[in-house]
């Protein structure tokens, strides 16, 4: 496992994503992409799914992949890890490795779209079947590549393109289907939460860093605040994803054997989510008075879901 | 190292079986799979292999045929031998990664056992999932019985693999009829069939990474036309390595295939163009015929695609009247071999009275007589100099009779 | 998305089955013509960013934030022989100025702040806040 020491160690890593790439200036897709791929030395092959990540940095004739990279589809990225590894498994018994003297990790990314939605199937099916590999969803809780779709992700009141609000609309009506503890419900002996940015980046590389290094299926999902759609400044990027934090409407915590639940970073103090929802367009309509209830449900929901992870953390079981 | 399986010179096994002892002699690397009957044999029957030691390679039992293509594009893009098999429901399953496969120009093979398309539902074999993959960019290879789905199969690989291809394949066999139905095959011993395949050759392997490569780049307006076209041109010019595939097995077995097979087309006046299990029916009714008078021949593509069209038109240039018997709802249109045969003629500037049948849908039984009534209808045509019968037929179709002009 | 015109070539000369190589000398992790990191995106920018070394304490927040990887960084031992890294510039052909660096950048006076795109990097260091004016 590589160890995560400070930044100023961890800066020092050639970087193997590269710019380049036509995600949207201050997309955080990026910077979760580079930390996990430079929390390991190990060499990787890599699978994405359709979505912003993908459509955007490997664009004929350019690439932005230092590492071995495969694109299949939308909700397939599982199953194309998944093949890759088992080859490396045959090749390696068959005497056939292509580089011995390496170490290959497997990693796939996806987005909320394909990790919660369309893959989750493959997802789920790779999981069961235990190979050994890392899925990292980069949850920004929409379809943003097709502009803005609501996907099972997307929180609810957000205006999406398919869940808008108007004028009898609040927006999303459904709660965001809660993929990590699904996760660990496969017996995942490593689940985690993270969230990119300069204030937790030694939670998201450390658990990384983890990921990659323990023995079969890994499942790490990124909140990525996405500046198109979630409607907000390039620059305050790192500033939503904090604020999720904060606010413990995206809480840190990992989960080790499917139940062993660890919280990473308590905030000193909760902030009220409208901290983190008056910062974004895409809540905007939830201030207006008749939608003060569907804020005080978030707030009654996320508190709630804090209370839980904590007794779930102390009951330790 | 895997256990050498003990093989008889000649052995009893239906299709699937055929199907999954190829798969075994290939020694292919990864297999990742799915049941669906009719082929679910083959996937029991690897894994049987592997529970007992005959098989050294990953056996990855996925959750849906979907993923059984996507963990082989992985797979194959990683860099070793990889296979797969499905049939109808299954293989529509796959049919969006069927393109990405070809697309990415991955080596797969996949021994499909052709099954009927619900709805309604139908487990029994016609052509309805092969001619959904007619375009997907695929190498496709028919067997018309166990022995040949055997053959095939091993061949397959080679053509699959070789640097001038690189591009997946089918092997093809009736569901049932062929894939259920025991006959005696004589099998290769495992280090024959294995040296006929030879190792596997990588290209651009994922796992070298040291050299790390991008697969499943996007093309747009800019780009996409010229790999597609690049794509078919590959596929059109895998002729070659098929007929050199085909030659050098011949060598080794003693057993000859072609891309186009005939049976009593010499001298032949009319002819009936027929691929499957149905083929050797036809046969039955060409002898009849004959003994009737009537100067008849067959025709089979091999290769449904790369479709031989040009030899299929020199093979038929004496031919007045012809027949393409299609076993696939052709669903608002001519049959896909009446219009391949039409076009492959008109091409060549030579004409023949063209019909169509549509036979065999969801398993129904053609039997020798029906066909030796195409071959009359045929006949009457060429008679006639001019089509005097239906434009496009259906056999044993219960009830009135059912036709289109 | 245009491609330069030197990239484009014609169906007989394109990469087979679209599989891009990330290097030309794997060995020597010399970068292939098909790397990103040859492809400039520096007209999506409408202001761009200026590092002021003066005033930088490596703290290194900048290059963990940046999702084009665009800081330039030099390996350099601290007293205790530690490697860490040394911000030493910026990659203006892969920045697009989305500014999260300058967001991020935790000195009192900030050690990168957004200019317009035109403005010369001496003129932009010679405007920058002192303490009073910040
Ligand atoms: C089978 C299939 N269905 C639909 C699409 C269209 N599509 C492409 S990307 C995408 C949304 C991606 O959303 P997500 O996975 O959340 O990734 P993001 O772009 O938000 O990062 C959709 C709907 C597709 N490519 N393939
Ligand atoms: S739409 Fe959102 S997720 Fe997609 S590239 Fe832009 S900022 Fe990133
Ligand atoms: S402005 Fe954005 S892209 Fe440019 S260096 Fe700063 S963080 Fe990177
Ligand atoms: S964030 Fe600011 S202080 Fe820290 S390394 Fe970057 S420029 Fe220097
Ligand atoms: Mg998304």
């Amino acid at each position: 496992m590589k160890n995560i020491g400070n930044l100023k160690e961890f800066a020092c890593t050639p970087d193997r994503f590269q710019g380049g790439h036509r995600l949207c200036p201050g997309c955080a897709h990026g910077m979760i992409v580079r930390e996990v791929v430079n929390a390991t030395e190990d060499d990787l092959v890599i699978s994405t799914a359709t979505g912003c990540l993908e459509v955007c940095t490997a664009i004929y004739p350019y690439t932005s992949w230092d590492v071995s990279w495969l694109h299949i589809g939308f909700e397939n990225a599982a199953a194309g890890i998944s093949g890759a590894e088992a080859m490396y498994k045959a090749l390696s018994r068959k005497n056939r490795s292509y580089n011995e003297d390496k170490k290959v990790k497997f990693v796939a990314f996806g987005g909320d779209g394909g990790t919660y939605d369309i893959g989750f199937q493959s997802l789920s099916g790779a999981t069961e079947r235990g190979h050994d590999f890392l899925y990292v969803c980069l949850d920004n809780e929409g379809y943003m590549n097709t502009g803005g779709q609501r996907s099972s992700s997307t929180p609810i009141g957000a205006h999406t393109t398919t869940s808008p609000r108007g004028r009898v609309s609040y927006g999303e009506k459904n709660r965001k289907k809660d993929l990590t503890m699904i996760m660990a419900a496969h017996g995942c002996p490593y689940v985690a939460t993270a969230v990119p940015g300069s204030k937790h980046w030694k939670d998201l590389a450390q658990k990384a860093a983890k990921a990659l290094s323990t023995v079969g299926p890994t499942f790490i999902n990124a909140l990525s605040p996405c500046t198109t759609e979630w409607k907000f400044k390039p620059q305050d990027t790192v500033e939503i994803a904090d604020l999720a934090v904060e606010t413990c409407m995206f809480p840190l915590y990992e989960i080790e054997d499917g139940h062993k639940l660890t919280i990473t970073y308590k905030p000193k103090q909760k902030l009220p989510v409208e901290e983190y929802l008056s910062r974004q367009g895409r809540f905007s309509h939830l201030f207006k008075p008749e939608n003060s209830w569907v804020i005080e449900e978030i707030q009654k929901e996320v508190d709630r879901y804090w209370e839980y992870l904590q007794r779930k953390e102390e009951a330790g079981v | 190292m895997a256990e050498k399986y003990q093989l008889k010179s000649k052995e009893v096994w239906d299709g699937n079986m055929a199907a999954s002892h190829a798969l075994r002699q290939a020694q292919v690397d990864v297999v990742a799979a799915y049941p669906i009957t009719p082929s679910t044999p083959i996937v029991q029957n690897y894994a049987q292999f592997l529970a007992d030691g005959y098989i050294d390679g990953e056996f990855v039992m996925v959750e849906s045929e979907h993923s059984a293509m996507s963990a082989c594009v992985g797979a194959a893009a990683a860099g070793g031998r990889v296979a797969t098999a499905t049939s109808s429901q299954g293989y529509a399953l796959m049919v969006e990664v069927l393109y990405q496969a070809s697309g990415m120009r991955l080596p797969i093979v996949m021994t499909v056992v052709n099954r009927a398309l619900a709805s309604p539902l139908n487990i029994h074999g016609d052509h309805g999932d092969l001619y959904l993959g007619r375009d997907a960019g695929w190498i496709h290879l028919i067997a018309n019985n166990p022995q040949e789905a055997y053959d095939i199969t091993l061949c397959a690989f080679k053509i699959a693999e070789d640097q001038r291809v690189r591009l997946p394949v089918t092997t093809n066999q009736d569901g049932f009829l062929v894939s259920h139905t025991a006959q005696v095959v004589e099998p290769l011993q495992d280090e024959d069939a294995y040296k006929f395949i030879g190792e596997y050759k990588s290209l651009n392997p994922m796992l070298d990474t040291k050299n790390p490569q991008t697969y499943g780049a996007q093309t747009e307006e800019e780009w996409h036309f010229e790999f597609k076209a690049t794509q078919h041109k590959a596929l059109m010019e895998s002729t070659s390595v098929i007929d050199e595939v085909f030659a050098a097995y011949e060598k080794l077995t003693g057993r000859r295939y072609s891309r186009v097979e005939t049976y009593k087309l010499e001298d032949a006046e009319i002819a009936l163009v027929l691929m499957g299990s149905a083929y050797e029916t036809a046969m039955v009714a060409v002898d009849k015929a004959r003994e009737e008078g009537i100067k008849v021949g067959l025709l089979m593509p091999r290769t449904f695609r790369p479709f031989p069209y040009n030899e299929v038109a020199e093979k038929l240039k004496n031919i007045k009247a012809i027949a393409a018997l299609d076993r696939s709802a052709p669903m608002g249109a001519m049959g896909a071999l009446f219009n391949e045969v039409s076009g492959a003629l008109l091409a060549n500037g030579q004409s023949a009275i063209m019909t169509n049948y549509i036979y065999g849908l969801g398993g129904r039984d053609t039997t020798a007589e029906h066909i030796l009534e195409v071959i009359k209808e045929t006949d009457k045509n060429k008679e006639a100099k001019k089509r005097v019968t239906d434009l496009q037929g259906f056999i044993n179709l219960r009830g009135p009779k059912l036709s289109f002009n | 998305m245009a491609t330069p015109k030197e990239m484009m070539s014609t169906w007989d000369k394109i990469q087979f089955g679209a599989i891009l190589p990330s290097f030309e000398n794997p060995e020597k992790k010399l970068k292939s013509k098909f790397n990103s990191f040859n492809y400039k995106v520096a007209d999506w920018r409408v202001e761009k960013p200026v590092f002021n070394r003066e005033l930088c304490i490596d703290c290194d927040f900048c290059w963990v934030s940046c999702p084009d990887s665009c800081f330039l960084v030099e390996e350099v031992e601290n007293k205790r022989g530690k490697k860490q890294a040394k911000i030493v510039g910026i990659n203006y052909d892969l920045c697009k100025g989305c500014g999260v660096c300058v967001d991020v950048c935790p000195t009192p006076i900030k050690s990168l702040l957004m200019f317009p795109e035109f403005t010369e990097i001496d003129e932009a260091l010679n405007q920058w806040p002192t303490k009073d004016n910040k």
